[in-house]
C-alpha cells in the first residue's frame, strides 16, 4: 500500500498541525477522523480552513528531517495550514480496500476549488498505492491554474518517481510555458532525456523565431543529450550578449560528452573554473536567471 | 425611445475609492471587463450561480458550473487582482426540472462548504411556481444548517408580490432577516424589505432593472443602512462598471463620500462576511500572493497578473 513509512509521516504531521492550531481545532479535527461517511469525510475536506485558518505553517528543523527521512523529497515549506490539514486529513482514510480509498479521493478532485486542487496533488507523494494516481496526474499537469500546476510541478517528488516520460516532458515543458521555478522541479535532472532535450530546442527555436525571450534554465535539460543537432543552439547562447546564457552553456558543456561541447567550454576559462570551485552552478543561474531577449 | 444624453464616465472623481460588485457573472464576460473593473477600483466581487441562459440538461453540467465558479473563474479574476467570491445554489427557473432539482440538490452540500463561498444564491421565484417554491425552501434550510448568508433573486414579473413573498417565506423557514440579501430591488420593493429587517441590494442595469440615477434618489430618500448596490453584468446589456459609475454619479450629486463607500463597497462586505469567508485582508493579498509563490524571481512577468496589452496599438506582438 504505502511505499514509505506512513505513521512516522501521520505522526510528525499531527505534531506540527496541533502547534499550529488551537486545542479545540484539533480536538475538532481529531474527531472527525473516528469514524465516518464519505459525506462527513468530504464536508470535513471541504471546511477545513473555516477551522484551521490559512496562516503559513510553522515548524521546526528537526521536524523537517523527521519528514525529510520518512519521505524523502516531501518539502512543506510554505504551506498554508489548511493545505497541511487536508494532506493529513486525506491519510486518515483507511487504505486496505484499494478500490473505495481510489474513488473516495478521485471523486474529490471534480468537485475541487483551487485550495483543495493544490491539497490534493501536494498529497500525491504520500498517498497509498502510488502507481494509481498517474492519471490524475497527468491531467492535472493540463490545468490553467498557475497554484494547481505548481502544486504539481514543483518541491512535489510524486511526477518523477511516477510519471512516463511522455507525461514527465509534458510537465517539465508546461513548467517552461508557465514561467514556473524550474530549479524547484523534483527529480529534474535525474529524468532529463534525449526526447525532452529535443521538445525543448524546438521550443527555444520557435522563441526565437517570434523575437521572445528563452529562460536559460532551459539548457540544464539539454547538457547530457547535446548532439551535431542541437550543438548549435549551445553555440549561439555560449556566444550570448547575456550573461547568464553564457553561463548556462558553460554548464550546459560541463554535463556533456560531446567532444565539440567539451572543446566549447575549454574555450572559456574563466567559466569552467568558476564551474570547477561549485562557484557556478544551475542554482546559481535559477537565482539570477530571468527571461533573456535574443 | 427617451433622448439620452451623453456625460462621459469621470473616473478622476472617484480616484482611490474602492469597490465591491456583491452580484456579477463574470463567467459571460471577458477579459476586459476584468482590467476595465480592477482600472475603475473594483478590488472584489460575488459571482451568484445562475442560469446560463439555456436550461441545462444533466446534473454533471451544474457541477461543472459550480466547480468553475470556485476553480478557473476565481483563478481567472485573481490574474486582474480581484479577489473573486461566489454563492452557491440552484436557481429558480431550473428548479422547474424536478427530476434534475433533486439530483442538483444532493450535490450542494458538497459546494456550500467550500472557502470563499459566502451563501446560497442566487435562489428564489421566477414564475413563482409550486416547484420554485419548494426547491427555494430547501435551500433556506441548507443556508440555515450551514449559517450562510442567501442572495435572493426577485421576480421581473409580478415582482412586488414575488418579493413579499420571497421574504415571508425565509421568516417562515427560520432565517435572520439579517442574514438575507433580497436583490434586485426597485422603488416600489425596498420600503418593505428595509422595514421587515432585511438587506435590499439593488441591480444597476440599463432597460430593464434600475438607473443610476433613481439610484442616487433612493439613497438620498432611505439613507444607506442595509443598502448596497451591484451590476448583475451578465451576458444580456449590462456595465460591469456600474458600480464604480454610480458611486461617480453619486460624488457629483452630493451624496457625502462615506455614503457611497458604505453603498457601494462596506455594506455588502458587512452582510456576506456573517459567512465567515470574506477577510478584506485578502483583497490586497490576491496580488502580492501570486507574486511571492508563483514566480521567485524567475520571470519578468510579475504577479501573476496578465500582461496588458495596449488596446490602442494596431501592432499586436
Amino acid at each position: 500500500m504505502f511505499h514509505y513509512p506512513v505513521e512516522k509521516v501521520t505522526s510528525v504531521l499531527a505534531d506540527i498541525i496541533r502547534q499550529n492550531v488551537s486545542a479545540d481545532v484539533w480536538q475538532w479535527m481529531e474527531e472527525r477522523t473516528v469514524s465516518f461517511t464519505t459525506a462527513q469525510f468530504n464536508t470535513a475536506f471541504a471546511l477545513l480552513p473555516r477551522k484551521t485558518g490559512k496562516a503559513i505553517v510553522r515548524f521546526t528543523d528537526e521536524q523537517d528531517r523527521s519528514l525529510q527521512s520518512a519521505r524523502p523529497g516531501f518539502v512543506i515549506r510554505g504551506w498554508t495550514i489548511d493545505r497541511l490539514a487536508r494532506v493529513w486529513l486525506l491519510l486518515q482514510l483507511d487504505a486496505s480496500e484499494k478500490e473505495s480509498y481510489f474513488q473516495t479521493i478521485e471523486n474529490l478532485f471534480p468537485a475541487a476549488e483551487m485550495q483543495e486542487l493544490v491539497a490534493l496533488y501536494s498529497a500525491l507523494p504520500v498517498l497509498a498505492y502510488p502507481e494509481m494516481w498517474t492519471k490524475r496526474c497527468a491531467e492535472g499537469i493540463r490545468s490553467n491554474i498557475g497554484d494547481v500546476l505548481q502544486a504539481i510541478m514543483c518541491n512535489n517528488p510524486y511526477p518523477s518517481e511516477n510519471l512516463s516520460e511522455a507525461a514527465w516532458n509534458q510537465l517539465v515543458l508546461k513548467a517552461f510555458f508557465t514561467e514556473k521555478p524550474i530549479h524547484q522541479i523534483n527529480g529534474l535532472d535525474k529524468r532529463c532525456n534525449a526526447e525532452l532535450a529535443g521538445v525543448l530546442s524546438d521550443y527555444a527555436h520557435e522563441r526565437w523565431a517570434a523575437g521572445r525571450p528563452v529562460n536559460p534554465q532551459l539548457w540544464r535539460c539539454a547538457g547530457k543529450f547535446i548532439n551535431e543537432k542541437n550543438f548549435p543552439d549551445i553555440e549561439r547562447i555560449a556566444f550570448s550578449e547575456n550573461a547568464v546564457e553564457r553561463e548556462a552553456a558553460a554548464l550546459a558543456c560541463w554535463d556533456s560528452n560531446y567532444s565539440p561541447a567539451k572543446d566549447l567550454l575549454n574555450q572559456n576559462k574563466e567559466l569552467k573554473a568558476a564551474i570547477e570551485t561549485g562557484e557556478l552552478t544551475w542554482q546559481t543561474v535559477a537565482g539570477k536567471a530571468t527571461l533573456v531577449h535574443p | 425611445m427617451q433622448e439620452r444624453t451623453a456625460v462621459p464616465f469621470n473616473r478622476e472623481s472617484i480616484k482611490g475609492m474602492t469597490f465591491f460588485d456583491p452580484h456579477v457573472h463574470m463567467t459571460s464576460r471577458t477579459t476586459d471587463d476584468y482590467q476595465a473593473m480592477a482600472d475603475a477600483g473594483v478590488v472584489g466581487l460575488i459571482e451568484p450561480a445562475f442560469w446560463l441562459g439555456q436550461p441545462r440538461t444533466g446534473v454533471a453540467s451544474f457541477r461543472d458550473y459550480y466547480s468553475s465558479l470556485v476553480g478557473w473563474e476565481r483563478f481567472r479574476s485573481s490574474q486582474f487582482g480581484i479577489k473573486h467570491y461566489c454563492t452557491i445554489g440552484l436557481n429558480s427557473r431550473e428548479a422547474n426540472n424536478e427530476a434534475l432539482a433533486e439530483q442538483v440538490m444532493e450535490i450542494l452540500p458538497l459546494f456550500i462548504y467550500k472557502e470563499g463561498v459566502v451563501g446560497v444564491g442566487e435562489i428564489g421565484f421566477d414564475d413563482q411556481t409550486a416547484a420554485e417554491e419548494k426547491y427555494y425552501r430547501l435551500q433556506l434550510d441548507l443556508a440555515k444548517e450551514a449559517s450562510l448568508p442567501v442572495q435572493i433573486h426577485t421576480p421581473h414579473r409580478d415582482k412586488k408580490r414575488g418579493t413579499t413573498r420571497s421574504m415571508d417565506i425565509a421568516l417562515e423557514q427560520g432565517l435572520d432577516p439579517y442574514m438575507v440579501i433580497v436583490d434586485h430591488n426597485n422603488e416600489e420593493t425596498v420600503k418593505e424589505v428595509l422595514d421587515r429587517g432585511f438587506w435590499a441590494a439593488f441591480t444597476i442595469y440599463p432597460f430593464t432593472k434600475m438607473g443610476n440615477e433613481r439610484m442616487v434618489e433612493i439613497v438620498k430618500h432611505y439613507g444607506t443602512e442595509r443598502i448596497m448596490i451591484n451590476s448583475a453584468a451578465d451576458w444580456g446589456i449590462s456595465d460591469p462598471l456600474a458600480v464604480p459609475k454610480t458611486a461617480a454619479l453619486m460624488k457629483e450629486r452630493g451624496i457625502p463620500e462615506e455614503a457611497i463607500r458604505l453603498v457601494t463597497y462596506q455594506n455588502a462586505i458587512t452582510a456576506f462576511a456573517q459567512s465567515g469567508q470574506i477577510n478584506e485582508a485578502d483583497f490586497a493579498a490576491v496580488t502580492q500572493i501570486d507574486q511571492s509563490q508563483k514566480f521567485e524571481g524567475n520571470t519578468v512577468l510579475r504577479g501573476g497578473q496578465q500582461p496588458r496589452v495596449d488596446k490602442d496599438s494596431m501592432i499586436i506582438r
